[in-house]
């Protein structure tokens, strides 16, 4: 019983997600700036290694503003939401073994799930703060959601139908023992994946529900102080998240190579995917909500349909 | 029922998308722009007024303080009207010298512009890189005048600064690669696909609506419309260097970006023949303290658009009334017209379509509409601050 409190509280649980949320911040600053020509930051700590904590910490002790208007009750409990939701998401993840830390039969399900929350936590935000930006980001939030959702479900489901079984750990194994990785097996649903996961996580292009020159900072704008802390910690969160759910159905999850632990090779895997998401980032100019939408419906769907129709085909199972 | 069936969205006049304050509110149906309340003032800050209390040579710099991006042409258009006044040329040498001044203002002008228009649709890299490859600019004009952003080169008469020989060649270098850089920039521009559907076919100026509601500028020339006061009507030595008007018929914003970067290859193109074929002779001619009693009006190509001062002397050592009216005034009611039934996430690329630079716009009266009043206020008023 202790050691699995150990687990949960500190490895491969909430301590050691927190220190890799910070870590995975500064990377993502660090690379995007230099695909940039930026130097991104420097002075806190060993080549600003210690910035994000540096925000954070700052973040923290700033002064807390609620406006006058807001819906008090969602407007403090959604940051605390923000961040509890993908923490509790990674627990389901394999991190430090090949068996997450609590695994069940459709953890993927729940999974799903908690990605629809955190979309609707992100809506709720923004609407609580009853601010004209806040109310149009929280509102692009939830169209954009209507957008990816369904691509994003479908490509989830195709690792679980070539592994069949609907639990994360369980696909994760299936690849490692198969020896085969689903990015091989399903390219196009990776793809479809991955583009799917940058409008999770609102990244350029897909950063439409904060774009900072049309709405200020969209569902974040009224938000100061802690909850802001509160909001990027739960944002780091989520780049985790992202690049561990797609190590888990994609890269053969945390698998042991030898004498390497199984933590090192989903470090690898899931910085590999960071520095993806952060060069795609680099390289797009921010689309507009209707071209987003309808591009997704357009394209991605059938996409990932595509793969679904040719993993029932025996292709890529 | 109880609904408004729109919602005003306020733009302004603290927002991300401007660098400077202005206001325009804008009112939403759905996610389309119905209607545009521009509210311009914002940054006034007495120069016209403060143009009357100085003396013609201290107003040089004064003009060239109008604006920070394009200062030269402010002074060129300034020292023109009072050269006007006084019936006096220039030097062709200081001809020559302005206008590799105002090339290559309009050089830094126009990549700054790129950057900020690449920024606003969340181009943030096309924004680091054109910004850092501006630096060569800056420091050419730095080497050329000892200033990055007012250069006061210009005097009553003529230059103060001569170009020499021995800098030449790093000035061409520098363009060389500028030009090598701009040309890739440009390629980016045409092919990027996210930044091709954010701009093309995005905020639509017909020609007519440009010549009706008096656009100038880049603005203009996207329309297709070939309107460019250094060829209509030239002032320092454009009637002797070569160049192309550069039009587009796109009237989208993407003509809008595109005709500043073909404008910035001429751009390129006429400094080097400025340099190759500049004439050697005065710098300046001695000019009268005072003024005789005249009118003038003085118009110059800023990087924005047609720049035109008007001045009133009367004889003594001050100017009697002057007046500023910069390209960015111009577009605005093209701006709101182009604004009009948009797409709210596509305001603030139309915005800085026009390149605008609203602290070079705002000069006017103060108005209390209760009261019914107008007043202009004086330097010392201004200085402490007071504004009733």
């Amino acid at each position: 019983m202790i050691e699995f409190l150990l687990q949960v509280l500190i490895f491969p649980g909430i301590a050691f997600l927190f220190a890799l949320a910070f870590f995975y911040e500064w990377i993502d600053r660090k690379f995007f700036a230099k695909v940039q020509n930026r130097y991104g930051p420097l002075y806190t700590g060993f080549s600003g290694l210690l910035q994000p904590v540096a925000d954070f910490i700052k973040l923290l002790s700033k002064e807390d503003i609620a406006p006058m208007a807001c819906d008090r009750i969602l407007f403090f409990s959604m940051p605390i939401l923000y961040l509890i939701l993908p923490l509790m998401a990674l627990l389901i993840i394999p991190i430090s073994s090949q068996t997450s830390l609590i695994a069940f039969d459709g953890d993927l399900i729940f999974m799903m799930f908690i990605f629809t929350l955190i979309t609707v936590t992100v809506f709720l935000a923004g609407w609580s703060s009853v601010n004209r930006f806040s109310i149009i980001g929280s509102v692009r939030a939830a169209i954009q959601m209507i957008g990816y959702e369904i691509p994003m479900g479908l490509a989830m489901i195709g690792p679980a139908i070539a592994a069949k079984s609907l639990s994360i750990s369980n696909i994760a194994q299936w690849q490692s023992s198969n020896i085969s990785w689903g990015i091989w097996l399903q390219p196009i649903g990776f793809a479809v994946f991955v583009i799917c996961m940058l409008a999770e996580l609102e990244f350029i292009p897909f950063d439409i529900p904060e774009a900072d020159t049309e709405i200020v900072a969209g569902w974040r704008t009224e938000f100061s102080g802690r909850k802001l802390a509160l909001f990027r910690l739960g944002r780091d969160l989520e780049i985790v998240l992202a690049s561990a759910l797609i190590t888990a159905l994609y890269l053969g999850g945390a698998q042991q190579l030898g004498f390497v632990p199984p933590v090192v090779i989903f470090l690898i895997k899931t910085v590999l995917l960071l520095l993806l998401f952060s060069f795609l980032r680099a390289l797009f100019a921010r689309l507009r909500m209707d071209q987003v939408v309808s591009g997704m419906w357009k394209y991605l769907l059938p996409m990932a349909i595509l793969q679904i129709i040719l993993i029932q085909f025996g292709v890529g199972v | 029922m109880g609904y408004a069936s729109t919602i005003k969205v306020p733009f302004g006049p603290q927002h991300p998308a401007f660098k400077e304050p202005e206001y325009f509110l804008f009112e939403v149906e759905g996610d389309l722009v119905v209607n545009v309340t521009p509210r311009i003032g914002y940054a006034h800050k007495g120069i016209e007024k403060a143009f009357e209390q100085r003396n013609y040579n201290e107003n040089i710099y004064l003009a060239e303080r109008i604006c920070g991006i394009c200062s030269h042409a402010h002074a060129t258009c300034y020292t023109q009207a009072i050269e006007e006044m006084l019936g006096i040329q220039i030097p062709p040498r200081a001809r020559y010298i302005r206008t590799i001044i105002a090339e290559l203002e309009r050089l830094h002008s126009h990549s700054l512009w790129v950057g900020i228009a690449a920024h606003e649709v969340g181009y943030d890299t096309l924004f680091m890189y054109t910004w850092r490859d501006r630096e060569v600019v800056m420091e050419l004009l730095e080497a050329l005048t000892g200033g990055r952003v007012t250069h006061a080169m210009n005097t009553i008469g003529g230059v103060r600064r001569d170009i020499s020989a021995d800098i030449i060649p790093k000035v061409k270098s520098g363009l060389d690669y500028f030009e090598k850089r701009t040309k890739e920039y440009l390629g980016i521009l045409k092919t990027e696909p996210t930044f091709l559907k954010r701009t093309e076919g995005v905020g639509i100026l017909k020609p007519e609506d440009a010549v009706g509601l008096c656009a100038v500028g880049p603005t203009l020339r996207a329309s297709g419309i070939k309107n460019d006061v250094r060829a209509d009507d030239p002032y320092a030595a454009y009637d002797e260097v070569p160049f192309n008007v550069v039009t587009l018929d796109g009237c989208d914003v993407l003509s809008r970006t595109l005709a500043r970067g073909e404008e910035m290859l001429e751009s390129i193109g006429i400094i080097r023949n400025a340099l190759d074929h500049m004439p050697t002779g005065e710098l300046r001619v001695r000019v009268p303290k005072v003024v005789p009693p005249a009118e003038v009006f003085s118009r110059v190509e800023a990087p924005r658009g047609e720049l035109i001062h008007y001045a009133k002397s009367n004889g003594t050592a001050k100017p009697e009334r002057y007046k500023v009216r910069s390209p960015t005034l111009a577009n605005i009611p093209a701006l709101c017209k182009t604004l009009l039934g948009v797409h709210l996430a596509d305001i603030p690329i139309i915005l800085a379509g026009i390149d605008p630079c609203f602290a070079c716009m705002d000069r006017m009266v103060f108005v209390d509409t209760k009261a019914n009043k107008k007043w202009d206020l004086t330097m010392d008023q201004l200085k402490q601050g007071v504004n009733k």
